[in-house]
C-alpha cells in the first residue's frame, strides 16, 4: 500500500465517522454505502488538506470525489500528491 | 405535473464539531455568504441553523437526479422571504440540473429539536421530465 493510501485510510479512520473499520474497506468499496456520511466527508475532505498541504478546488467540492479510495486517490493525483516511489 | 419530496437530517453536534476543528475553512466550503450571515445573527443557535441548511441541500440533491453531475453545496442555498419562510435558491449546476428535469418550484420547511435539525424540499416536477428524476 502506498504512503498516500495510507494516509487516506488514515484520514478516513479518523473524520469518517463509517460504522465499520477502513481496514475492511477495498479501494473501490462505495463509501457512502459502507456508511460515510456527506457531513462526514466534508471534514474527510478538510482532514486531506492537512494531512497533503493541499486546497480542493471547487471543480472538487461534490459528493462524488469521495465516494471510494479509489476516487479519492485520483482526485489527489489531480492535485499533483503521488505515492513516493518505492 | 408531479411532486417529489426529499428530507434529511444532520445531527447539530456534528456541525459544532466541524465548526470548532476546521472553522471558517469548514463554512465557507459549504455555505454560502448569505446563508453565514443569516446564522451568525444569533450565535447560540448558528450551528443549528447551519445544521439545517445543511440538511436542506441534501434534501435537494435527493430530488434531483445525480447521477450524471453533483451540484456543489454552494450552489444550493436557503434564503429567507420577507416573510421569514425559507426559500431554495438554485445557481449554476445546480440550477441547470433542477431545470433540465423540469424542476418548476420547490417549498422548503426546517425544523431541530433533540440535537437533529431536518430540512424537507417538496419540488413541482413537470411530468414529461419525471422519467430522469429519481
Amino acid at each position: 500500500m502506498s504512503d498516500v493510501d495510507e494516509a487516506i485510510r488514515q484520514v478516513l479512520e479518523e473524520h469518517g465517522r463509517l460504522p465499520v473499520s477502513v481496514a475492511t474497506l477495498s479501494d473501490d468499496d462505495d463509501l457512502y454505502e459502507s456508511g460515510l456520511t456527506s457531513h462526514a466527508s466534508v471534514n474527510v475532505m478538510l482532514a486531506l488538506e492537512d494531512a497533503f498541504d493541499i486546497e480542493f478546488p471547487d471543480s472538487l467540492l461534490r459528493k462524488s470525489t469521495f465516494e471510494s479510495i479509489a476516487a479519492i486517490r485520483d482526485a489527489l493525483g489531480s492535485l499533483g500528491v503521488v505515492a513516493a516511489p518505492n | 405535473m408531479k411532486i417529489l419530496v426529499g428530507i434529511d437530517v444532520q445531527p447539530i453536534d456534528e456541525v459544532e464539531a466541524s465548526i470548532r476543528e476546521f472553522g471558517a475553512r469548514y463554512s465557507h466550503r459549504l455555505f454560502t455568504d448569505h446563508e453565514l450571515e443569516s446564522c451568525a445573527k444569533n450565535p447560540l443557535t448558528a450551528a443549528c441553523g447551519l445544521a439545517a441548511r445543511f440538511a436542506a441541500k441534501e434534501a435537494v440533491l435527493k430530488i434531483l437526479d445525480t447521477r450524471e453531475t453533483v451540484p456543489s453545496w454552494k450552489t444550493i442555498e436557503v434564503r429567507r422571504t420577507e416573510g421569514g419562510r425559507p426559500e431554495i435558491v438554485l445557481c449554476g449546476e445546480a440550477s441547470e440540473l433542477a431545470r433540465r428535469q423540469g424542476v418548476e418550484q420547490m417549498s422548503l420547511s426546517l425544523s431541530h429539536g433533540g440535537g437533529i435539525a431536518t430540512a424537507v424540499v417538496v419540488a413541482q416536477v413537470a411530468e414529461r421530465q419525471i422519467g430522469t428524476s429519481r
